[in-house]
């Protein structure tokens, strides 16, 4: 019951927007309500979870460890972006960018976005989970294009038809994956294809996780697979480009993961690790020169989510504790990452550009946003007490033994990125400030969301709560 | 009888052979709709021992979208805006022929051997799919209409049913379940793109989308 409450409420919130009529008040405070009741569903179960191991609501949709990880990072992330939305988007009706069916438009998506997450990552069937994830493209193609001007149509098309290419690759695995059943008409679940991965032929198995790989990794944005992110997250509404870096990453890597754990069971962890440590230091190599020489700080932070896909990748590549610290690093990429969006999307209401060329004196006209961004950057790149710094150091801890080169190589990258993060975080927050731009935050909402992750992320990095690392422990034990 | 799956799968190649060649946007609609009839009517076929409601019902799906809905769409699109459609490719005709017999080729040498355990008992249909996807994937990447890039994804989603049947899972929920939503859903979403790209542009050639760069 509380699961199913946790999937449907987006939707409600969705369906109720529709029929709203000029009153803004009732549109975010549906979507706020919306986020809120989920993610109080979400907390609620994770000690029935930590107790059971999972779960279970109906055939159609449960929850597991691996999933409740994911489940309590879209539910954090979603409430902190709803509110967040209040701020910005009043701020966008301020200066006339959008009128009132144009916000409507983007609750309604909003919430069906979210309504799309939680059933992907509580599909019990690998299936359901890919109608859940390819609902993801469709519904946030309409975000992409949401200002309808002719870059951002073009963002949107390019990201539909890749993703759309990619998802295709990524159902022509999961039918592949089917076929551990003698009996084709079976409905599949997680479950069913564990049990029955010893008995798949390690060749099927390999093809169909290529497959899989090539699918839900255009999602996640794994290099060479990654094109759509920089356009998408430029010109896709900052709240939105933050869900598709935190949450929509992670839920794409959820699938990964659960794949993984079905392919090494047939193929051995050999095949898999070989594929994500190739598909991460692609991911980190792309991103880390592209970072350095970026010229646009929305797309700058969409190569940064490629690189912590590709540190991600790395640790599952590696195993042993790379893999807890991968998941790890994936909770701590979701929370610092809305707190980038936030403080370049405030920089953005201020200076009317994205280009970092055009953003000067920041420290002057948004101190508070300027101090968050500074954090933010630090816990991207790995700094103390940030909890990143340990989860890089676990990961190329369980590489060096296996991979001294190829780790090497990685540190390196990830210096190229510090470099480069640091080098456009000065150029912007220092400076003379260009003329006509007015000083001061736009609303309170928009400093008490990036302030709330940044708090939470120093916690995190302090001590992990016993909970979340039992949670952790159990999910690692299932990929 | 036998070799009847065999032609049906020959027939949906050729179209994607052919729609890659094709100058008229409304010949290559055309094509797709021959494509579609031969893929429902090997679904059909392969699952006439054992019909099902599901199984109807996809079928059924599959061939409104295919056959009517979407066939209905691109043509009014067309008919709107003749002039402006591209059926430019990136490549000229010989090297877009080129291409096309090196995947060929490749879709049936020894790189894609191992594939045949997917389908140990229908290898030639088997590898008819995964010509037919390459080339579909191929018409994506090389045509630079929007719209042919549209039925070029549509493409794919048939060979990928031919692959599915060839591996003996014409009876699996989640092949049809798969396919029945996806269509339903991406024509609708492509169709309003397709339109907004237009009324953006002024063409849908996308070569027109060059605003995005790093």
């Amino acid at each position: 019951m509380i699961l199913d409450i946790v999937i449907i409420a987006p939707l409600l919130a969705a369906l109720a927007s529709i029929f709203v009529r000029s009153n803004t008040f009732s549109l975010e405070r549906l979507t706020l309500t919306g986020s809120i009741v989920s993610m109080i569903g979400v907390f609620s179960l994770i000690p029935e979870v930590l107790r059971a191991g999972s779960y279970g609501a109906s055939d159609l949709f449960s929850l597991d460890a691996l999933g409740s990880v994911v489940a309590l990072v879209v539910a954090i992330v979603s409430v902190g972006m709803a509110l967040y939305s209040i701020g910005y988007m009043r701020q966008e009706i301020r200066k006339e960018i959008i009128g009132f069916r144009r916000l409507r438009q983007y609750y309604v998506l909003f919430n069906i976005f979210l309504f799309a997450m939680y059933a992907a990552l509580c599909a019990t069937m690998p299936i359901l989970m890919w109608i859940a994830i390819e609902g993801t493209t469709l519904s946030t193609a309409l975000l992409v294009s949401f200002y309808n001007k002719p870059s951002a149509m073009e963002a949107a098309w390019k990201y539909l038809i890749l993703n759309s290419v990619g998802l295709l690759f990524g159902f022509i695995g999961t039918l592949l994956f089917t076929l551990v059943h003698h009996d084709p008409s079976a409905f599949l679940n997680w479950q069913a294809l564990r049990l029955g991965a010893a008995t798949l032929d390690p060749v099927i198995a390999k093809i169909a996780f290529a497959c899989v790989l090539i699918g839900y990794g255009t999602k996640v944005g794994l290099a060479p697979l990654h094109t759509w992110k920089p356009d998408v997250y430029s010109k896709a509404p900052t709240p939105i480009a933050a869900l598709f870096s935190s949450s929509l990453l992670s839920v794409a890597m959820l699938a990964l993961m659960r794949f993984k754990g079905i392919a090494d069971i047939s193929a051995g962890p050999a095949f898999s690790s070989t594929l994500f440590i190739f598909f991460g230091m692609l991911s980190l190599f792309i991103a880390a020169f592209l970072i350095f020489s970026q010229w646009n700080y929305k797309r700058m932070l969409a190569y940064s989510s490629v690189e912590h896909a590709g540190i991600i990748s790395l640790g599952l590549g590696f195993g042993g504790i790379g893999t807890f610290a991968a998941l790890l690093h994936l909770i701590y990429h979701a929370l610092f990452k809305p707190l980038l969006f936030s403080a370049v999307g405030n920089a953005y209401l201020t200076y009317s550009s994205t280009k970092i060329a055009r953003v000067r004196g920041m420290i002057r006209t948004l101190p508070a946003t300027t101090a968050l961004f500074f954090l933010g950057v630090l816990a991207a790149t790995g700094v103390p007490p940030f909890g990143t710094f340990l989860t890089e150091w676990y990961i190329f801890t369980a590489g060096i033994a296996l991979h001294p080169y190829l780790t090497t190589l990685a540190i390196m990258l990830l210096a190229v990125v510090f470099a480069g993060l640091l080098r456009h975080l000065s150029a912007m927050a220092f400076g003379e400030v260009p003329e006509g731009i007015e000083p001061g935050e736009h609303d309170w909402r928009t400093v008490a969301v990036p302030s709330a992750f940044a708090l939470i992320l120093l916690a995190f990095g302090l001590m992990i709560p016993t909970s979340l690392h039992e949670l952790l422990t159990a999910a690692v034990s299932s990929i | 009888m036998t070799e009847l799956p065999i032609i049906l799968a020959g027939i949906a190649f050729m179209t994607i052979v052919l729609i890659q060649i094709a100058r008229k946007s409304m010949l290559v609609v055309e094509l797709f709709v021959v494509q579609s009839a031969a893929v429902i009517a090997l679904l059909a076929w392969s699952s006439r021992d054992h019909v099902t409601l599901t199984l109807v019902a996809t079928i059924l799906a599959i061939a409104a979208v295919k056959l009517f809905v979407a066939p209905f769409f691109l043509k009014r699109l067309i008919a709107t805006h003749a002039s402006r459609f591209s059926s430019n490719t990136y490549l000229s005709g010989p090297n877009t022929l080129i291409v096309l017999a090196l995947i060929i080729a490749l879709s049936s040498s020894y790189l894609f051997k191992p594939l045949a355990v997917i389908a140990p008992g229908a290898q030639t249909l088997l590898f008819l799919s995964i010509a037919s996807l390459f080339c579909a994937l191929f018409i994506v990447i090389n045509r630079q209409g929007a719209l042919s890039q549209m039925i070029g994804i549509l493409s794919m989603e048939n060979s990928i049913v031919m692959m599915a049947l060839a591996a003996g899972l014409e009876q699996s929920p989640a092949l049809q379940l798969g396919i029945t939503f996806d269509l339903l859903l991406w024509v609708c979403v492509a169709y309003i793109f397709l339109s907004l790209l237009y009324r953006q542009f002024g063409s849908l050639d996308v070569t027109q989308l060059r605003r995005l760069k790093d």
